[in-house]
């Protein structure tokens, strides 16, 4: 019972870094299309290759056992696509919008409503048997059975692999950030890349806590999010991942109070509308495909899952493809 | 703080990410060079988010005041693409 509590601390921890670094998923992937801007996107490759190098030496030493998620092609391609078009709609990938509940954007609570609510019936309802089908039949296990991996299939172990893939990205961005160094302009919040280390060392501090409760992850938003539907409409106790939630939230009030950010932002009620469909599309999206940015991409992609691997370049091509209707078509039609 | 007049006022708080970037850069492309935009933002994020990227399109920021709490008040020189 006690070993679920860390997750209100990794939670409350994790929002308030949210909160301060502006870490956003949607923004990192739209942005650099739409404003040219790769600011973010910096911070996503940042905070992954921490976590490579932490996951790698934290297996090595047996601190942690890797678990990867399953290669399902089907059900990562369509749920992560239709994940990807919905955190546009809503205004921000699974993290951001549980932050933003904190700091008050209610855009962002009536996205995190639909996430909830179509997670849960996609997990539990309705929908429920068109995932289980489409993950069963588009399932391929790796040649032990287990889940498929990048280094199962190059017949390697996953640390020295892990250390290959950070030794060649350091190198390849040390010479890519010699070439353009305008870039290094002052940043007026934390810098990319404190923010994104600082997300990577969550991620590495929730994986042996969450193990110790039984659950044998690092990160997660969706799954945390349909605890809390079980909480409230079934009596269902709070899980690590449902009480991280909490944190996330309680970490990104507390840091928008202190640096005086809070405040409730009221779009326009039409607006509201689409954050909520938005949200039914990601919810709906991710528990297809076994994860959201944060499952799949911030999770998943370090422990070198394919499926994950898979679900991530699903996410990006759905926000991509929203992206460009939603706001550069319409820009385009202007001029 | 600032003795220019704004030619234009733009309010985009309570817009959702990216609304308020998109929008001022919308209204900047159709000032004429030199007009004053001022915009009223409440988003962190487009807070630190639209003075890094007004210099690609060759607009100038001239200040961003900080009001009370997550508000914000920035105005820009417009490049005049019309």
């Amino acid at each position: 019972m006690e070993a679920v509590i860390t997750g209100l601390f990794v939670g409350i921890l994790f929002g308030f870094i949210l909160q301060r670094g502006r870490f956003c998923m949607n923004s990192a992937f739209r942005d650099a299309i739409l404003l040219q801007d790769n600011v973010l996107l910096k911070t996503v490759f940042a905070a992954l290759l921490v976590e490579l190098v932490g996951f790698a030496l934290m297996d090595a030493t047996g601190a942690i056992a890797i678990n990867p998620k399953p290669f399902w092609w089907g059900a990562n391609l369509l749920g992560s696509f239709v994940f990807g078009i919905g955190m546009v709609l809503a205004g921000g990938c699974a993290s951001g919008i549980t932050y933003r509940t904190g700091e008050g954007m209610v855009g962002a609570m009536t996205a995190v409503l639909g996430l909830a609510t179509a997670g849960y019936f996609t997990a539990a309802g309705f929908l429920k048997p068109f995932k289980a089908n489409l993950q069963a039949a588009t399932t391929i296990p790796g040649a032990d059975g287990k889940a498929l991996t990048l280094h199962g299939i190059l017949g390697m172990d996953y640390t020295t692999l892990a250390m290959i893939i950070a030794a060649i990205a350091v190198a390849v961005w040390y010479f890519v950030a010699r070439s353009n160094k305008d870039e290094s302009e002052a940043d007026p919040g934390w810098g990319w890349l404190n923010t994104g280390i600082l997300v990577g060392l969550v991620g590495i501090l929730a994986f042996p806590l969450s193990a110790a409760a039984g659950r044998n992850y690092p990160l997660g938003i969706t799954a945390g999010w349909i605890n809390i539907v079980n909480v409230i409409f079934k009596g269902d106790a709070f899980n690590w991942l449902g009480l991280m939630i909490i944190g996330i939230v309680v970490g990104g009030l507390v840091a928008a109070l202190i640096s005086k950010e809070f405040k409730f932002r009221m779009p326009k009620p039409l607006t509201l509308v689409q954050t909520f469909a938005g949200g039914l599309l990601m919810g709906f999206g991710a528990v297809t495909s076994g994860g959201c940015n944060i499952g799949h991409l911030l999770s998943g992609v370090p422990q070198l899952s394919l499926g994950s691997i898979l679900a991530g370049i699903s996410i990006v091509l759905g926000a991509w493809a929203a992206s460009y209707v939603m706001f550069v078509l319409p820009q385009k039609k202007d001029q | 703080m600032s003795e220019v007049t704004p030619t234009k006022t733009l309010d985009v708080c309570g817009k959702i990410c990216p609304y308020p970037d998109m929008n001022t850069m919308t209204t900047l492309k159709k000032m004429e060079k030199g007009e004053i935009l001022e915009v009223l933002l409440d988003y962190p994020l487009s807070v630190e988010r639209i003075p890094r990227n007004l210099k690609k399109q060759g607009h100038k920021l001239i200040e961003v005041e900080k009001l009370d709490g997550p508000n914000h008040k920035m105005l820009i020189e417009a490049h005049g693409l019309k």
